[in-house]
């Protein structure tokens, strides 16, 4: 397209004519889809929608497009290519997502009163804190404590196994094992409390 | 002119796009219950056409009267037809706006339920 042709477009748009923004999607839909075709690997739909959504941003803040600095198409087409990159990102980022969850699930069924994304998340949620735990450098027995409190064991007599404590008196293997449990507890709250909304 | 395969896609997703016509035509047709057919049909033009025009700008301020007819003209639709839709648009508009306060909500809330509730025929003259 001529660059007077562009000109007179955009100078339509600025003023807010109308029926220009139909004369900017007649003139450019078809040139950006077939760009986006033959540069990216999207598909058709995608390679649509990015160009849509090209032009809507251009109509959006026509004024940002300087026509001292380059044609209307190049400006329209860079849109365009930005958004279709943006679009295979969140689509492959969202495909990452779908097989890692499928993954999980063949590896090891949620249970039957577990929804699917409760589960998975639920998994997530644990792997991160395994990781973090794991950057503490604790020694074996209380990575061995800090199982028994993410298996949920609370049992005295398990803590004491791990704690090679089974050799003393009930009150006083208790009350051991209750600092031990206590200490722990304090340090994976306070880990928690670090970065409560870390993705992985 | 065969009309482009984007056409549609592009008419649906202007719906969502303040200041576009087809976001006038979205609004309008959930107040009304009605579907682009029957838009369509009040329009007096093509569900093609009526995709097109979705995709016009919004006419608004002192030039509105010379939008609406530049407009028309290029699509041949009666103008009375297609300020009809708009004003009744721009009303609901003034009139949510003052319900939140100032602050235009995105779904419209309970006036537009309200709308809906009305009688299809209840604001048409005979």
């Amino acid at each position: 397209m001529k660059r007077e042709k562009e000109w007179d477009l955009h100078e339509r748009i600025l003023g807010k004519e109308p029926t220009a923004s139909v004369d900017l999607f007649l003139t450019f839909m078809d040139p950006l889809f077939r760009m986006l075709k033959r540069q990216t690997k999207c598909s058709d739909d995608d390679a649509h929608d990015s160009a849509i959504d090209a032009l809507f941003a251009y109509l959006k803040e026509p004024d940002k497009f300087d026509p001292g600095k380059g044609s209307m198409s190049a400006y329209l087409v860079q849109i365009a290519r930005y958004k279709a990159w943006d679009r295979y990102r969140s689509s492959s980022a969202r495909a990452q997502r779908e097989e890692k969850m499928r993954v999980q699930v063949e590896v090891e069924p949620p249970p039957p009163n577990v929804s699917l994304e409760e589960y998975v998340e639920m998994k997530q949620l644990v792997e991160r804190l395994v990781r973090k735990i794991e950057a503490l450098g604790l020694d074996d027995r209380d990575q061995a404590c800090i199982r028994l409190i993410i298996t949920d064991s609370r049992s005295t007599e398990s803590w004491a196994e791990v704690l090679g404590l089974t050799h003393l008196p009930q009150d006083q293997m208790r009350q051991v094992v209750k600092r031990h449990y206590d200490r722990l507890m304090k340090r994976l709250k306070s880990l928690c409390k670090e970065d409560p909304d870390e993705e992985s | 002119m065969k009309n482009p395969d984007w056409l549609k896609r592009a008419a649906e997703r202007s719906t969502v796009e303040p200041g576009m016509l087809g976001n006038v035509f979205g609004t309008y047709q959930v107040l009304e219950d009605c579907t682009a057919e029957a838009l369509a049909e009040e329009l007096g033009c093509t569900l093609d056409t009526l995709n097109l025009l979705a995709l016009c700008r919004r006419p608004e301020g002192d030039a509105f009267i010379e939008q609406v007819k530049d407009i028309c003209r290029r699509f041949d639709v009666t103008p009375s037809a297609l300020v009809s839709v708009l004003r009744r648009v721009e009303v609901m508009d003034a009139l949510d706006t003052d319900a939140s306060n100032g602050e235009t909500s995105s779904d419209r809330g309970p006036l537009l339920l309200a709308a809906k509730d009305r009688p299809r025929d209840g604001g048409r003259k005979p």
